[in-house]
């Protein structure tokens, strides 16, 4: 059987984005290794005898060979068990469960609101380069990427909870509702989203400008096609290669990021989980967490490479090529 | 696609603009009531919600709302009072007999609390559980053989040895509080399974936990004492204690800690108040004596001569705590008041030094915690030690990094570490880490004195106060001639908190009476 050029791409994506899968699963059990002194004797505490350390390694299997441990690690992961939280003795995959929509909902309206923002202002400084909304873009856009995401969260706290007294600080409400919950989710979301709106702005700026200096546009010109049509239907395709890519890997980074916004927000979510987790050093908990970031993280980069098939037909045509 | 005109915009931009000054009616802004009180804690509660499995404070001090000891705090001091117990006796040096209120009522239909449920929560810190565990805080109640039952509401708590600091850092504290057998029995108190139910006979009930968003205590309809001024209270879990000041002047918290740094800006804020207590925890540095050059006495003196505690102090908390000159804060027992308030002295420092071989210095590593006034000491600490030749590397690590780094062998290697530890009322509580025996485990310092263990051993079982207070001083001016601590401060507690509430916070300012919060 004789696959596409296209599904051998997609195959290809796949499997890498498995070996990442398993090479940071196993990176996450050799933290487990660097643990100074007996895992089992941190778990317990000072107040331990050895006879409780050592029964609790024999239950922790420490007294196993290494690769008979990583063995039943990866076995366990690829079944869904990530273990028990050492503290409260809850499954690690509930509490993950629990709190990953609220990191979920926060980085996804970042991106969101990122996108809303960020690609208007892109499209109308390249479509109007050296204008007067062009040069405060730029300025702009540099100033929202050089400020610090948790310097911005203070001002905008300060601005719009302690002075206006519009938006709320803390937490994700309680039976307030969904507007409730999106009022809490505006501050944490606009101070990670800033500096991306910037970022896409001035990617997608250079980008459409290159993409409108290009042959197949000046002739879309000279027939006569309205420019509005050429920038959204046809340039602005062409264009959004560079922004998705440097979206996909945004997921990641806001993902991370978002442990900031948890913070000095006090909301629930990966963020303050590990958070907390590494401070009792609580593994199993910070292994879960990190985890699951890994996966939505290599996840969402498969899904940017197959949207470039989408986006620009060409890739197809040029792998079909290259075969 | 629709273009604007002017018009559409200019209007839409005035009924924003009238939006604004209206006031923005979000349900968010309605202040809340007096029947509820938002309250920052520093993380959320985790663990077993059990007297003697507890993690730390913030979980004691829910457990205290909800359930009685047989006596208690009064708010703001370590003096006790009755609780639970109508009477509590101790009849010799090792039995105390105690009888409880009758009628005191489980919540949930758990029935009334008897002195069997007194022999069940005491007994429970020797039990290793079913995963070979052992209970979290067995060490409190070290000291109990085992507690007999002579009646409904009366028993008798029968000791090994003379234990003088139950009455202080165990009965009325959280080690004291009494669980129901029977709701243990039917899978209380577990964090395994959620709901949580946390169980007792105090003025709340655990009403509601949300992870990592919030806890909710309700009054408990049960509770017969006097009603607590606040239907519900929250506790909000604030990680970062920038948001929580913030929070507290948007009025969506009304009390928080601060950081003693920022207590004068808090200070300025108007619909503020700060409450502001000497604490009795204690900050230190401490030198493993194990290690060169630090295994060097002279050594030892002449970076104690080097550090000028008092600016280090007003340096790193603006001012805000008194210097600390030995283990023991003022009021304290064993507090020892004519303990040595040397003069910082950086040429005798270097003299030190030299006679001890290193007359250029020598490089060395202060290892602390990554909190912003920790930082602080370590850089004053670094410019003063400079001044003596000696280089110090700062070593700044989480909390999590920061605790594993002085346990088993791997604190052999330790150079210098700054160090908090909590404070409790009775000493005994506070001398029991520098032990021997806590080397490679809490004595960072790897101190070891026979004479100061003994002592410290004596005075935890005698029930003769001037006796332990001699013992105790006894024991600091060990400390003090080894060299290998440098006291700093015994911090002080500050709160901010709207004018109109009263809280009750006890001297250490980790334990907090709840259902003592009241309106000023």
């Amino acid at each position: 059987m004789v696959l596409s050029p296209k599904l051998r791409y997609v195959g290809s994506r796949l499997v890498t984005t498995m070996l990442v899968l398993v090479s940071a699963t196993i990176l996450l059990f050799s933290l487990t290794l660097f643990i100074p002194g007996n895992p089992a004797e941190v778990l317990l505490g000072p107040r331990a005898t050895p006879e409780a350390v050592q029964a609790y390694s024999h239950i922790m299997g420490l007294d196993r060979p290494m690769l008979e441990r990583l063995a039943i690690f990866l076995g366990n992961v690829l079944t869904g068990d990530l273990g028990r939280d050492v503290i409260s003795g809850r499954p690690v995959l509930d509490l993950v469960l629990e709190v990953f929509p609220y990191t979920l909902t926060l980085t996804l309206a970042s991106i969101g609101l990122a996108i809303v923002l960020g690609v208007p202002l892109g499209c109308y400084a390249a479509t109007h380069p050296g204008s007067v909304l062009d040069q405060i873009g730029a300025v702009t856009s540099v100033a929202f990427i050089a400020m610090p995401n948790f310097v911005v969260a203070v001002f905008l706290v300060l601005i719009f909870s302690v002075w206006l007294h519009w938006l709320p600080v803390l937490g994700v409400g309680r039976d307030g509702g969904w507007g409730d919950a999106v009022l809490r989710l505006v501050l944490p979301a606009v101070s990670l989203a800033l500096s991306w709106i910037g970022y896409i702005a001035r990617l997608l700026r250079a980008s459409l400008l290159e993409v409108l200096g290009e042959a197949h546009i000046r002739t879309a010109r000279a027939y006569g096609v309205p420019e509005r049509r050429i920038v959204y239907r046809n340039a602005l395709k062409l264009a959004a290669i560079p922004t998705v890519a440097i979206l996909g890997l945004g997921v990641g980074r806001l993902l991370g990021g978002a442990i900031f916004a948890e913070i000095v927000f006090a909301r629930p979510g990966l963020g303050t989980l590990v958070y907390d987790a590494i401070a009792v050093r609580n593994y199993p908990v910070v292994q879960a967490a990190v985890l699951v970031v890994v996966a939505v993280f290599t996840v969402t980069n498969l899904l940017t490479d197959l949207t470039y098939l989408w986006l620009d037909p060409r890739l197809g045509r040029r792998l079909g090529e290259a075969r | 696609m629709t273009d604007f005109s002017r018009r559409q915009i200019l209007g839409a931009a005035a009924t924003t603009a009238l939006i604004g000054a209206a006031g923005f009616p979000f349900p968010v802004l309605a202040q809340q009531g007096r029947s509820s009180v938002t309250l920052a804690i520093g993380r959320d509660i985790q663990g077993l919600l059990t007297p003697a499995n507890r993690v730390g404070a913030i979980e004691g001090n829910i457990m205290r709302a909800v359930c009685q000891g047989l006596i208690r705090f009064k708010p703001g001091s370590f003096e006790w009072e009755l609780s639970a117990a109508k009477k509590l006796d101790q009849v010799n040096d090792t039995t105390i007999e105690f009888e409880l209120n009758p009628g005191l009522q489980f919540h949930g239909g758990f029935g009334e609390m008897t002195a069997d449920d007194v022999k069940f929560s005491f007994e429970q810190f020797g039990q290793v559980g079913a995963d070979g565990k052992p209970a979290g805080y067995a060490k409190d109640w070290a000291t109990l053989d085992h507690v007999e039952v002579t009646g409904k509401y009366t028993g008798k708590i029968l000791l090994k040895s003379p234990a003088p600091q139950l009455w202080l850092v165990v009965l009325p504290d959280n080690s004291g509080l009494i669980i129901s057998r029977k709701a243990f029995e039917a899978g209380c108190y577990r964090s395994d399974a959620q709901p949580i139910k946390l169980i007792g006979t105090g003025a709340y009930t655990l009403a509601e936990w949300v992870p990592n968003q919030r806890v909710v205590l309700k009054t408990n309809p049960e509770w017969k004492g006097a009603k607590p001024t606040f239907p519900e209270i929250v506790l909000q879990p604030v990680r970062d204690p920038k948001t929580a000041e913030l929070a507290l002047r948007a009025n969506e918290l009304q009390f928080t800690p601060v950081e003693p740094a920022d207590a004068a800006e808090i200070q300025k804020e108007k619909d503020t108040q700060l409450l502001r207590q000497d604490s009795i925890n204690y900050v230190w540095i401490g030198l493993n004596v194990e290690k060169p050059p630090f295994d060097n006495p002279k050594v030892r003196q002449a970076l104690k001569l080097a550090i000028d505690v008092e600016q280090v102090v007003a340096g790193a908390y603006n001012g805000t705590v008194k210097p600390a000159y030995a283990l023991m804060a003022p009021g304290l027992l064993g507090y020892w008041a004519d303990a040595p308030k040397p003069k910082p002295d950086p040429a005798a420092a270097k003299k030190l030094l030299a006679e001890a071989g290193h007359p250029n210095g020598f490089k060395c590593t202060l290892t602390l915690m990554n909190k912003p006034t920790y930082q602080a000491i370590g850089q004053i600490v670094q410019a003063l030690l400079g001044e003596i030749g000696v280089q110090v590397d700062l070593q700044v690590l989480d909390a999590g990094a920061y605790y594993a780094i002085g346990k088993g062998d791997t604190g052999k290697n330790l150079d210098m570490a700054l160090q908090r530890f909590g404070g409790k009322a009775d000493p005994a509580f506070q001398t029991q880490w520098f032990v021997a025996s806590q080397i490679g485990t809490w004595n960072w310092q790897r101190w070891n004195d026979p004479a100061f263990d003994e002592a410290s051993a004596k005075a935890a079982s005698t029930n003769d106060k001037a006796e332990r207070n001699r013992l105790y001083i006894e024991a600091q001016k060990r400390m003090e001639a080894s060299g290998a601590f440098i006291w700093l401060t015994h911090e002080a507690n500050i709160f901010a908190f709207r004018p109109w509430l009263k809280p009750a916070v006890l001297p250490n300012g980790d334990d907090m009476l709840y259902d003592r919060f009241t309106t000023a």
